[in-house]
């Protein structure tokens, strides 16, 4: 929000005007506007980071949460909040974890970055100076990489990385969990069963964020190696994008088979109305971003018909997601929004690092933490399993079956994408 | 050729939308020279009125559109006479940093009631009508005839009433205004709330077609900057052509160049205009 009163150009002469006028009740009342501007960017915050023993005699760990809080994709942000916000209460109530010994709890400092990858970097500063946070979990690329460059120098911290881009792989940070699947293994097996089903033209009309082109890239590379077609790139930014009709309308002009899209779930929505209302039939390959089930709150099953996409957690194929759905409607009440794979993976993560805190005996060691996470993920048990782990590799990622689904007659048909074996 | 119709169908329903925004921003700069970011909020808050009363309350959509429009109209006054009145004669930063505050505040305040969740507004109007090969949604339709009318209402408030007469006084000339007898207070508080009306207009209209959610009018009130400013600040018939304009730039950019840049080609509009014709494509002046 900046620059909009260009043109006037007596809007910038008020400093000296400022001074003229009434100069001490003008300063003060500035000085409010400062303030009031500073109180507004630190809504959001809470938590006092006191790192001592609570009343129930549990010794409390901090875990920092930096991600969008406000701002456009605070929705995005309070789900992962929620999530691990939910595993961090259960394990209270259930009397904490033990660590050599002693029982322990988990405290969640959120702050807010609204997204913006300078903004993640002063947040994590703060935690490790106010609340001296062993473990900080960040929700989008781009802080993921600034952290990257924080969390090996002293105060070390394991950074819990919630972005299922492959390239946050390439650092090699030897102190990052990567908990998503990385979303490069679902372009092969997704494209043949589109090219099978619909044919052999693909539109592209994908956000345009760091993430939705990589996968773009991703999906075109695969798209064509298969043997289709591609049309032009008609990608737009779904976060600022007020009305999708004319770039659908473009992309239908191409007259393709099948549509790749995708951004966050609720404009991914809107690309989807927009194409039916225009009379596409066809298929639709949604980037996994984007969650059927918040989908499903804007448009009606038969519009997903034939789309391919991230399996919902309800009905996911393994024992312990319906449970973890269960718990969820229990805690939050049947009316709120379903638990998406934002909220369910960070629950699950949450478990796995005080597990892998259990195993090393420190919840303060970075390094130890890290090096049990692979035991940690293959012994979790099996009451707080939401998916099935096989592992974490040397990389950090946390590796296990997928299951994708693709909806066929209204009803969500999966997919399996097997845990990749050594990848790094 | 088809496309080519398709997309200026789209243009003129996009337009539509965008005019509807700024009519309401141009009536409060050019009355009172205040540059509101609040009317993102105010037009948030005219959207979610309209949610409320459709499904908490079963109104019927017109119905709910009337209540908006009241209870906008009635925020928009007090707007006015709580915080600007109050920074009369102070420096214009004054009442941008405090338009800015609002429209913070009432993001804020959005997402303590309502919480960051998009919802969706119902509405009866929701199916399509092809004509030619051109599709265009229903409400689609309502919104472009309804910005007709809402723009020629304006247009006989502002010509043919006495209140309309002395609110483009006082935009031409305040102190003239004052001079003749005219309460220029109640003139600006009048002012705010036709813009809060003409916010809840634009909401209700709008909902339905996107999503609401607390920020949803800070995307559209930087393209209802560019518009005022491509106008001529505080010029109505020009904040009226310049959403079609820059509407129709996007479209047609969009189509024939890329929707990647649609976004560059309207604020390289706004620097072009900027820099041939500074005051706008429109002379000043209601």
């Amino acid at each position: 929000m900046a620059g909009k009163p260009a043109g006037h150009s007596e809007l910038w002469e008020a400093p000296e005007s400022m001074m003229s006028d009434h100069p001490i009740r003008d300063r003060s009342r500035s000085l409010g506007a400062v303030l009031l501007a500073g109180l507004l960017m630190a809504t959001g915050c809470s938590g006092d980071g006191s790192g001592g023993i609570d009343s129930d005699g549990l010794q409390v760990v901090n875990i920092g949460f930096v991600g969008p809080l406000s701002g456009g994709a605070a929705y995005y942000g309070r789900n992962v909040q929620r999530g691990i916000t939910m595993a961090a209460d259960e394990i209270a109530e259930a009397g904490g974890f033990e660590v050599d010994g002693r029982q322990y709890r988990f405290e969640i400092i959120s702050l807010d970055d609204r997204y913006l990858p300078y903004e993640t970097a002063t947040a994590v500063r703060r935690l490790l100076q106010q609340n001296q946070t062993p473990v900080i979990l960040v929700p989008h690329a781009g802080g993921i990489r600034v952290v990257q460059e924080m969390n090996t120098r002293e105060p070390k911290f394991l950074l819990a990385a919630y972005s299922s881009e492959p390239s946050i792989l390439e650092a090699e940070n030897p102190l990052m969990l990567m908990l998503p699947p990385r979303f490069d293994g679902y372009q092969e097996p997704w494209v043949e069963v589109m090219m099978g089903r619909f044919g052999t033209r693909l539109a592209l009309l994908p956000t345009t964020t760091a993430y939705g082109r990589a996968w773009t890239e991703a999906v075109s590379a695969e798209w064509t190696r298969q043997g289709g077609t591609l049309g032009r790139d008609h990608g737009v930014d779904y976060n600022t994008t007020t009305d999708f009709t004319g770039a659908v309308s473009r992309a239908l002009a191409d007259e393709p088979d099948v549509l790749f899209i995708g951004g966050p779930s609720q404009p991914t929505a809107l690309v989807i109305r927009a194409a039916r209302e225009q009379g596409f039939e066809g298929g639709l390959l949604i980037m996994d971003q984007a969650k059927f089930m918040e989908m499903l709150d804007i448009v009606p099953i038969e519009s997903l018909e034939g789309a391919i996409g991230v399996y919902p957690v309800e009905t996911y194929p393994t024992p312990g997601a319906p449970r973890f759905a269960a718990r969820y409607y229990e805690r939050f009440g049947e009316d709120s929004p379903s638990p998406t794979s934002e909220i369910a993976i960070n629950y699950q993560a949450l478990y796995l690092i005080a597990r892998a805190m259990t195993l090393a005996g420190s919840t303060t060691d970075p390094e130890a933490i890290r090096a049990y996470a692979d035991e940690a993920a293959r012994t979790l048990p099996e009451e707080v399993r939401v998916y099935d782990m096989a592992g974490v590799t040397e990389g950090g990622l946390i590796t296990r079956d997928v299951y994708t689904a693709h909806i066929v007659d209204g009803e969500f048909v999966s997919i399996k994408i097997p845990a990749p074996g050594g990848a790094p | 050729m088809t496309l080519f119709f398709q997309q200026f169908v789209n243009g003129i329903a996009l337009g539509s939308v965008y005019s509807l925004v700024a009519l309401g921003l141009t009536l409060v700069y050019g009355v009172l020279k205040v540059p509101n970011f609040a009317h993102g909020a105010l037009y948030m808050a005219g959207a979610y009125v309209s949610y409320v009363m459709l499904t908490s309350f079963g109104a019927s959509y017109v119905v709910a559109m009337a209540v908006s429009v009241a209870v906008l109209a009635v925020l928009g006054g007090s707007m006015e006479w709580l915080v600007f009145r109050k920074l009369e004669g102070k420096t214009p930063v004054h009442s941008m940093i405090a338009a800015l505050g609002l429209l913070f505040f009432m993001e804020g305040t959005a997402d303590v009631i309502w919480g960051p969740t998009f919802r969706q507004v119902p509405t009866p109007f929701d199916g399509v009508v092809t004509l030619l090969g051109v599709n265009i949604t229903e409400q689609r339709i309502l919104v472009i005839v309804a910005a007709v009318v809402t723009m020629v209402g304006l247009y006989l408030l502002l010509k043919r009433t006495l209140v309309g007469m002395s609110i483009e006084a006082m935009a031409q000339d305040r102190e003239g205004a004052l001079l003749v007898g005219i309460d220029i207070r109640r003139v600006a508080m009048l002012t705010f709330a036709i813009s809060g009306a003409l916010a809840a207009v634009a909401g209700s209209l709008i909902a339905p077609l996107l999503l609401v959610f607390p920020n949803m009018g800070e995307l559209i009130i930087l393209k209802a900057f560019v518009i005022v400013i491509l106008g001529g600040m505080g010029s109505v018939p020009g904040a009226i052509l310049g959403g079609y304009l820059l509407a129709l730039a996007e479209t047609m950019a969009g189509t024939y160049v890329s929707f990647a840049f649609s976004e560059l080609i309207a604020f390289g509009m706004l620097v072009l205009v900027l820099v041939i014709r500074p005051t706008g494509l429109f002379q000043k002046g209601v």
